[in-house]
């Protein structure tokens, strides 16, 4: 049966729909052709599936053959069942007759014979060829069309159906279709049951010696194929489905050593999505198909008819495990394939899906999680096809071209090279493009990284290549291997590219006089077979042995120079990156658009990369994948500083700083460093705010916070870590203050105008705190200050990534660092002694001064005496402490042991000093009540005369008050002042009488002065 | 045991918090910074596949040649321990290896879990921040050594 397989393909190809046979019994079809032709295709065909359950079929194609036509007359009646799918699925037996006797005579029995085949479908069409006008023909018509349906309509069925040629009637283009319908339903069941026994039979035969998958292939494809004409697509793809899986059976399974295929020219193109690439027969071995071809042959089907369902997504979806699971057979056949042939397919494989499905895709009727998938999936494809080309191109060396990133890294270094047979050799003429190569590596220095940064390149293969390709080659011998790695592996390890330039000098000076340097024999090239192979010559060997491999021009073109490489890459990077978007997988993007960022600057484009460069940074920042950021971030650092961004340049400078210091070594960061403080010192016009809460990180020293009574200044003393990995020196700070009771309060900023060097790690400082209002303080923002640049500061801890508010949590509680009571007395005034003085004599007024938990140290205490009353300037002050004063205050208890231990030390007593109205205290009595005795005098120019009356004392109460003006300065920028206002009375004390007692004779008058002392009543 | 395993933690907002290279090979320099990256790029995977399954060991959901990325979803709820109550937040354990061990990888992963409530526990460590505990380093260390 595998004879018919070519016979199987030429009938596949010419009979793509189902076909309606036509029995022109009377000659008359020519002329109602064009009207039957005009209905097709089909609309509203109702189908059953290989379950037997209705389909409904949009759009059914068909056509109408003639059973005379060749197409159907020529065949064996042998081929017939097997493909039986091409037989007419109805059959139309066209008549026409307007005379009885003819019909009885002549049409009757002929027709009787073309029905007596019972297999086929049929049914009569009667034409009528009577014009309406001419009564007599259509009454003949109609007489003869009743016998005809006497005669073939059954119970059962009717198989008979009138057509007026000149007016039909309005039902019978429905009629005709419901019955060509019923025709090809009844065929197709038929046909189906036939296959699917055939099949069954087929299957059960299988693990036979005799079994044979060609036969097996044609009945399943031609059930398949048989579906497919009647657009019944979900059933053909099962079929199709299942025969893949008995495909991958008997490949599996089978012992046999087969031919695998793909060693043909042009096989390196995928033919995934293109099932007549490669005919059928073509392909068969022995029994069954070769493996290469076959497999995506199926697919091919597969893919054809999921777009024929209108379902792109689910062939991407195949399709992708397709390619992983072919890629995987490939790696097994590798030694039989050519060169890199895996690679090349793979590549193609995806850019063929890639195309296919994007142009099949109709994305407005598809729900918002299909799309996203979809999107994936293409992102996959065209990241699956960069990884493959990149590796090809490395293998021809570009390499160089290509970013060392993460992304390429792990695509490439964890990738095993291919395994060929043997690795392909230099071509004989090949010398001078050795050469050429050779200066080409000898030219290529590795991009410095900015900063300094010593970080040793990512790998971009899995070994060294030198190494792999050497050792794969046929001539070499072990021995002569580890020879010439033992002496070199230190050198080699990393890259092959590090490698080979850093054993350049030697190589350039034998490259003037000799081409080989390491062998012992050297001259002639050809013949240096058994040394090594340099990396150029692998490089060049690769190339003339990829050129044979890949046939395909495109692909060709975008590996024959670096900048169509380039090319090449940056559309699938841009394809992939994309998609990925689109998707939402925004982590495989952005990274991919990194990887666009790195050929932008490569250009010198810095704006477009440094906009990629950002977005792949504030993926790794905000997630908190510091690795992944120390890699990226100089790249953008470097875009910034050449844009001149000066402010995204710092910050990200400051960023680099605040990593793990263990990412970057000391030097390096100290380059960070230096830039950051370059940059502050010279160029910057306008004041840049740089915010370094990562970086800067302060709090208030542990223990209480600092009290403060209000209206008193302070010292506040804070710490700060810095994360610079040198001294900086900031000419100023200022720190903010936050009253925690009272959001609207104005924050405060203490400054230090003073510059400030900070250490690495902790440091100290101290601020000077002007007055506050009462409450609570925390600390705000930090800002330092080095020339026009501001650092900014707001972070209490280094838990997390700065700049995002979901970390506000991370921080500790904010711990008040200062308190600042609310007003209260401090000292108390008052007067000791301050009545029953007697006026116009000098009196001590006694003050109490009594400190209320709080220092009265070195206060001043301004005395002003109003109007009547005078100090004695020239008298001292007398101060002593007075411990038994306040014991009698019952509200001071709180002051017990002050007082107790005043009790007991030694009464203190000083002499002081009154200046300009203005009292020192000594120091004794900066803690401890004391009284001041001063001596003063009140003054009053009307002495009274003894006058009794009542008015007169009255008077003299009023007349003998006198006031003190007291006002204290203390707290230790004598910023508290607590004044009072003394009263002290003065008396007349006593009425004064005098009288003379006695005259003395020498005219002396003894008088009598009497002093009453007035009590008060 | 696996000869590559790199295992990570990733708390809330997709912050890694503790992270452990815990395979037997020799170790590249490079390899974990490779590991991680491949790690951060299966976190896309586990941001759609989390809502789809309401079981906490998400099996394999990446592969890279040859690793396999093994994830473990916890579910983000309140815990009663002895009187005491912890917030634990939804975090996801990842592993990148080339081990087929599935019982075994998911055992790990479960020990693991028991573990970081253990370390949630501890008052002075704040949910969600780096582990830095060398006890959990090491703990964790002894469970791949047992299972993977």
């Amino acid at each position: 049966m595998a004879n018919f397989l070519a016979q199987f393909q030429t009938i596949k190809n010419t009979s793509d729909r189902l076909v309606i046979s036509v029995e022109d019994v009377s000659d008359i079809w020519p002329t109602v052709k064009p009207a039957f032709e005009a209905r097709l295709p089909f609309k509203r065909a109702t189908l059953n599936n290989k379950t037997r359950n209705p389909v409904f079929v949009e759009a059914l194609p068909a056509e109408f053959i003639l059973t005379t036509d060749s197409r159907l007359r020529s065949r064996f009646p042998h081929e017939q069942f097997l493909f039986w799918f091409r037989e007419p699925y109805a059959n139309i037996v066209l008549v026409t007759c307007e005379d009885l006797d003819e019909f009885k005579t002549i049409l009757k029995p002929r027709l009787k014979l073309i029905v007596q085949n019972d297999e086929r479908e049929w049914f009569v069409v009667f034409v009528s060829k009577a014009h309406p006008a001419n009564d007599q023909a259509s009454k003949m018509a109609k007489k003869v069309y009743a016998k005809l349906e006497v005669e073939f309509n059954t119970k059962k069925r009717e198989r008979c159906c009138k057509y007026d040629m000149h007016l039909p009637e309005a039902n019978f283009w429905e009629d005709l279709e419901s019955k060509i319908m019923e025709c090809i339903r009844n065929t197709l069941d038929r046909r189906v049951q036939f296959y699917e026994d055939e099949i069954r039979k087929l299957s059960e035969q299988r693990l036979m010696p005799v079994w044979n998958f060609c036969n097996f292939f044609i009945l399943k494809e031609s059930l398949a194929f048989m579906f497919e004409m009647a657009h019944l697509h979900e059933d053909a793809l099962r079929e199709y489905d299942e025969l893949e899986l008995c495909y991958l059976e008997t490949v599996n399974v089978t012992g046999k050593q087969r031919d695998f295929g793909g060693a043909d020219h042009g096989d390196d193109q995928a033919a995934l999505v293109n099932p007549g690439n490669k005919a059928l027969t073509q392909i068969v071995q022995e029994d069954s198909f070769r493996e290469f071809e076959f497999r995506q042959y199926l697919f091919a089907c597969q893919s054809k008819l999921l777009f024929k369902l209108n379902r792109p997504i689910e062939a991407a979806s195949r399709g992708y495990s397709f390619i992983i699971s072919f890629s995987k057979s490939l790696a097994l056949h590798e030694r039989i394939l050519p060169f890199c042939m895996r690679e090349v397919w793979v590549t193609t494989a995806c850019l063929a899906l890639i195309e296919a499905t994007t142009s099949n895709y109709k994305d407005e009727l598809v729900a918002p999680d299909i799309e996203k998938e979809f999107f994936r999936l293409l992102g996959d494809l065209y990241s699956l096809a960069r990884v493959k080309f990149m590796r090809l191109a490395y293998l021809i060396g570009y390499g160089t071209d290509i970013e060392r990133s993460p992304v390429n890294s792990a695509s490439l270094s964890l990738l095993p090279w291919p395994k060929p047979a043997v690795w392909p050799t230099v071509p004989a003429d090949a010398s001078t493009e050795v050469l050429e190569k050779e200066k080409l590596i000898l030219q290529t220095t590795s991009r410095t990284k900015s900063f300094g940064i010593q970080r040793k390149p990512l790998p971009l293969e899995p070994t060294v290549l030198l190494r792999e390709a050497n050792r794969r080659r046929a001539s070499l011998s072990a021995g002569n291997m580890s020879e010439m790695f033992d002496s070199r592996q230190g050198p080699m390890e990393g890259s092959g590219f590090d490698s080979s330039t850093r054993m350049s000098p030697p190589r350039k000076a034998l490259a003037s006089s000799s081409m080989s340097r390491t062998n012992s024999s050297p001259g002639n090239f050809e013949g240096s077979i058994d040394r090594p192979m340099r990396l150029a010559e692998i490089f060049i060997a690769a190339e003339h042995a990829l050129k044979q491999t890949i046939s395909n021009p495109e692909l060709w073109k975008s590996l024959s120079s670096s900048e169509e490489f380039e090319q090449k890459y940056l559309d699938l990077t841009k394809g992939a990156a994309d998609n990925y978007h689109r998707s939402w997988w925004k982590r495989h993007g952005v990274v991919l658009d990194g990887e666009i960022a790195a050929v932008a600057f490569k250009h010198g484009h810095f704006d477009q990369a440094a906009k990629s460069y950002e977005k792949v940074c504030a993926l790794y920042a905000g997630e908190g994948w510091q690795d992944l950021l120390a890699e990226v971030l100089p790249n953008l650092a470097e875009c910034q500083k050449i844009l001149n961004d000066q402010a995204g340049y710092l910050l990200s400078c400051v960023r680099l700083l605040s990593l793990d210091e263990g990412l970057f070594l000391t030097k390096e960061r100290q380059a960070f460093q230096s830039e950051v403080v370059r940059l502050a010192h010279s160029e910057m016009k306008d004041p840049v705010p740089l915010d370094v809460s990562s970086l800067i990180t302060f709090s208030g020293n542990p223990g209480p916070p600092l009290a403060l009574c209000d209206k008193d200044p302070g010292i506040l003393s804070v710490t700060l870590w810095s994360g610079f990995p040198d001294d900086i020196t900031l000419d100023s700070i200022s720190l903010t203050l936050n009253a925690t009771y009272n959001t609207d309060e104005g924050v405060k900023a203490l400054k230090s105008s003073t510059a400030i060097v900070l250490h690495p790690g902790r440091n100290t400082i101290t601020l000077d705190l002007p007055p506050q209002k009462p409450g609570s303080y925390v600390l705000g923002v930090l800002t330092g200050q080095i020339g026009p640049l501001r650092f900014r500061s707001h972070s209490f801890s280094k838990v997390g990534p700065a700049d995002s508010d979901d970390f506000m949590s991370y921080e500790k509680p904010a711990k008040p660092i200062l308190k600042v009571f609310k007003p209260r007395a401090l000292v108390d005034l008052d007067a000791a002694v301050s009545s029953a003085l007697l006026i116009n004599e000098d009196q001590w007024v006694g003050i109490l001064v009594r400190p209320v938990n709080y220092s009265l140290k070195a206060a001043v205490l301004h005395i002003d005496t109003g109007p009547g009353l005078e100090i004695k300037e020239s008298h001292v002050i007398e101060m002593e402490s007075s411990a038994g004063v306040s014991e009698n205050d019952g509200d001071q208890v709180q002051n017990d042991d002050a007082q107790i231990r005043t009790l007991n030390s030694d009464k203190k007593f000083e002499r002081l000093i009154l200046r300009d109205g203005k009292i020192e205290f000594p120091n004794w009595a900066s803690e401890i009540p004391s009284i001041l005795w001063v001596l003063v005098r009140a003054i009053s120019d009307t002495l009274s005369r003894g006058s009794s009356s009542a008015t007169t004392r009255r008077e003299s109460i009023v007349d003998g008050m006198r006031t003190i003006a007291l006002k204290l300065e203390f707290g230790a920028f004598h910023n508290q002042i607590f004044e009072r206002t003394l009263a002290v009375h003065f008396t007349y004390p006593f009425y004064v009488r005098t009288r003379v007692t006695d005259k003395c004779n020498d005219g002396t008058l003894l008088l009598q002065y009497t002093m009453i002392r007035v009590t008060s009543r | 045991m696996a000869t590559t395993a790199c295992f990570i933690i990733v708390s809330r907002n997709d912050i890694p918090i503790y992270e452990a290279e815990v395979g037997v090979a020799a170790k590249r320099e490079d390899a974990a910074q490779l590991h991680q990256f491949i790690l951060h790029a299966a976190l896309d995977i586990v941001q759609d596949l989390a809502w789809t399954t309401s079981a906490m060991y998400l099996k394999s959901v990446d592969r890279f040649n040859e690793l396999v990325v093994s994830v473990y979803v916890t579910a983000g709820h309140i815990l009663y321990i002895l009187d005491y109550f912890i917030v634990e937040i939804k975090i996801v354990f990842m592993l990148l290896h080339d081990s087929r061990n599935d019982d075994g990888i998911k055992s790990f992963f479960q020990e693991v879990h028991e573990l970081y409530i253990k370390t949630l526990l501890n008052p002075l460590y704040l949910p969600g921040s780096r582990i830095t505990s060398s006890h959990f380093d090491t703990k964790v260390r002894a469970l791949a050594r047992k299972y993977l």
